[in-house]
């Protein structure tokens, strides 16, 4: 077991490292509710940190606490993004079509907000859970 | 020797001490926390002064780690009898003022006294859950308790309606009790279910979770579909459960009661003729359609937020209760999936146990494809959705209004699957798969296909072929649709058809 600190935005967070049958395996349990800590997390852990490299071409889709995610509820192909960041929406408002089983399936807010992103682009195919949108 | 008065006020003293249940310190602690007692949940279930409470006075008989000295006023459970709406039904509700309204030998045994009476009589039970679980103390003598609950829970199951209300804990074995039953209610906030608690979970997985999240109202209404339906507090609970029950006969022998609705059975919807969009790849809210066709546009949705992409509901036909399933269009597209085939085959089965019609709504593009469902085994639980259909000996009626293609269009209850009745709309597409798809196949390489294409939609993407074959009984105008399925309702109800004699069929699971 290794003890690093890790300052990430001038917070510091303790973060404690085991190597496990070879591999480096970061064992912090600051995972979700901070979100900022989590790429700095990676980078001590594992040798080659591939955090920004690995990014997909379209905006990463980072969920802080207290934000929601909108995501795929099934395989698809986004055909129009109707939502702006920034804008504010209630739930069931729409954010964009993603058309799957031959239908233009409305994909609705799942609850009121503020959209703070959105990380799909018009005709790219979506997996399901993936997070098409960000609201905050 | 004390008089026969004196007999009389000893009488009503004990009375009035077993009414206290864990005294007035702990009835408080009970409304702080937003939860009623159990009496008072039981005076809002029934009709006011119907409930007659049966064993008051059973008592445990632990003598384990000092028991022997712990008085239990009427063993943590209130059981006995009353009515709804002049119905006879059974409840009981378990105390958590009284040692936490944990479940030991005698406890389990009132449950078991009110269960055989509910199935010998042909009556409804309602058991109200608030249990710290099994009492500790009396060891394998709880776990008795409980496995004798699950034994009549099995042996009541389409026999008696069933349901159970979880307004508090529920943990561990005690979990599968309302498991076994037909409808489960969940009260937001105050009731939680789990078969591991929080702190089991992180000690074996390190995962960290909060009861809430584990098990609360939410979670098993729209995660794991485990509850039905999720209520704002406890008043509002017991008229929920006085509403379902009005929609259902008391067993298995009765037909559902009739209700004097006053809506006229002719009466037509031209907002039907509109409703759906004339891009068939454009959704709509097929609740607009039930709103329209039913009763008063009045439904009681059952798992209104687990698998929204399919819809069951309860409500009546010119008075005659029935069991609506319902394609979604608007929630992915309303194609089947396990988690609406699993909805849609339990709700089925329950109706056909109580003798309720069918009316199956359909507008389904198809089973979702995808490595999650086929792993997951949509081949079993869609497998459900055909047995449940084909076994039902109820009345069966199936509208198609838009699509209806491949095996979901058997699924959702096709001719050959025993529908009485198939009406379809105009717009009807019955067909082996999506019309894009399938000229793909029939026209490759053809230098014409694109023209062969439109005419296949022509020809194929509409209900007169399935009508050729006789698979359609009657193309009707949406608007007509209430009239339609009414006259089909009363045409239907001397139905009488037979099943093969066995001991139960194997329904895939």
């Amino acid at each position: 077991m290794r003890k690093f600190k890790v300052t990430v935005n001038g917070v510091t967070y303790n973060v404690e490292v085991q190597e496990e049958g070879g591999v480096s395996v970061a064992a912090a349990p600051v995972a979700a509710p901070a979100p900022a800590a989590a790429p700095a997390v990676a980078a001590p852990a594992a040798a080659p940190a591939p955090a920004p490299a690995a990014a997909p071409a379209a905006a990463p889709a980072e969920v802080a606490a207290g934000e929601t995610p909108v995501t795929a509820p099934m395989p698809g192909k986004v055909t129009k993004v109707v939502a702006k960041p920034g804008q504010k929406v209630k739930k069931g408002d729409v954010i964009m079509i993603l058309e799957a089983m031959k239908m233009q399936n409305e994909i609705g807010a799942p609850a009121d907000g503020t959209v703070k992103s959105i990380n799909v682009n018009a005709g790219q195919s979506v997996k399901p859970g993936e997070v098409m949108a960000v609201l905050s | 020797m004390a008089t026969i008065q004196e007999k009389i006020q000893d009488l009503k003293a004990r009375q009035e001490k077993v009414k206290q249940g864990g005294g007035a310190k702990r009835i408080e602690k009970q409304h702080a926390n937003g939860k009623l007692t159990a009496r008072e949940r039981v005076e809002k279930l029934l009709d006011p002064g119907s409930f007659v409470e049966l064993d008051q006075f059973v008592r445990h008989r632990c003598t384990n780690f000092g028991m022997e000295k712990e008085e239990a006023p009427g063993e943590g459970v209130v059981t006995g009898y009353g009515t709804v709406e002049g119905r006879l039904v059974y409840v009981f509700a378990q105390d958590f003022t009284v040692i936490g309204g944990s479940l030991g030998e005698m406890h389990a045994a009132k449950i078991v006294k009110v269960q055989d009476l509910a199935l010998k009589m042909g009556a409804p039970l309602i058991g109200i859950n608030d249990s710290g679980g099994a009492r500790i103390q009396e060891a394998v003598d709880a776990l008795a308790g409980y496995g004798k609950i699950f034994y009549r829970n099995t042996m009541a199951s389409g026999v008696i309606p069933q349901i159970s209300v979880i307004m508090g804990p529920c943990a561990g074995g005690a979990v599968y009790s309302p498991a076994l039953t037909d409808f489960i209610y969940m009260v937001k906030n105050t009731s939680q279910m789990f078969i591991t608690g929080p702190q089991v979970i992180k000690s074996v997985t390190a995962e960290e979770v909060t009861a809430e999240a584990l098990g609360g109202a939410m979670t098993h209404n729209s995660t794991s579909g485990v509850a039905h339906f999720a209520v704002d507090n406890d008043d509002e609970c017991m008229k929920q459960v006085r509403y379902l029950l009005s929609f259902l006969p008391s067993n298995n022998m009765e037909e559902a009661p009739l209700a004097d609705t006053g809506d006229d059975p002719n009466r037509m919807d031209a907002g039907l003729n509109t409703l759906l969009p004339d891009n068939p790849n454009q959704p709509y809210n097929m609740k607009d359609v039930i709103k329209s066709i039913v009763d008063n546009g009045e439904f009681y949705e059952v798992q209104p937020h687990f698998a929204q992409n399919i819809i069951t509901c309860f409500a009546r036909f010119d008075g005659q209760p029935v069991g609506i399933i319902a394609n979604q269009p608007s929630v992915m597209a309303g194609c089947l999936d396990i988690n609406a085939s699993d909805k849609s085959s339990r709700f089925i089965r329950f109706c056909d146990a109580f003798n309720l019609p069918l009316i199956n709504l359909v507008d389904v593009p198809g089973f979702l494809p995808g490595t999650d469902q086929e792993y997951g085994g949509i081949i079993r639980h869609g497998a459900k959705m055909l047995y449940a259909y084909s076994e039902a000996t109820v009345p069966k009626i199936t509208v198609i209004t838009r699509k209806a293609y491949g095996g979901s269009y058997l699924a959702m209850c096709s001719q050959d699957l025993g529908a009485d009745q198939v009406l379809a709309w105009p717009s009807a597409e019955i067909a082996v798969m999506g019309p894009a798809g399938a000229a793909n196949i029939i026209f490759r390489g053809d230098p014409e296909a694109e023209a062969k294409t439109a005419k296949y939609v022509e020809e194929f993407a509409t209900p007169y072929k399935a009508a050729e074959r006789g698979f359609v009984d009657q193309i009707i105008e949406p608007s007509e649709t209430r009239p339609r399925i009414i006259t089909a309702l009363g045409m239907l109800a001397s139905k009488r058809e037979g099943r093969p004699a066995k001991k139960h069929g194997n329904i895939p699971l």
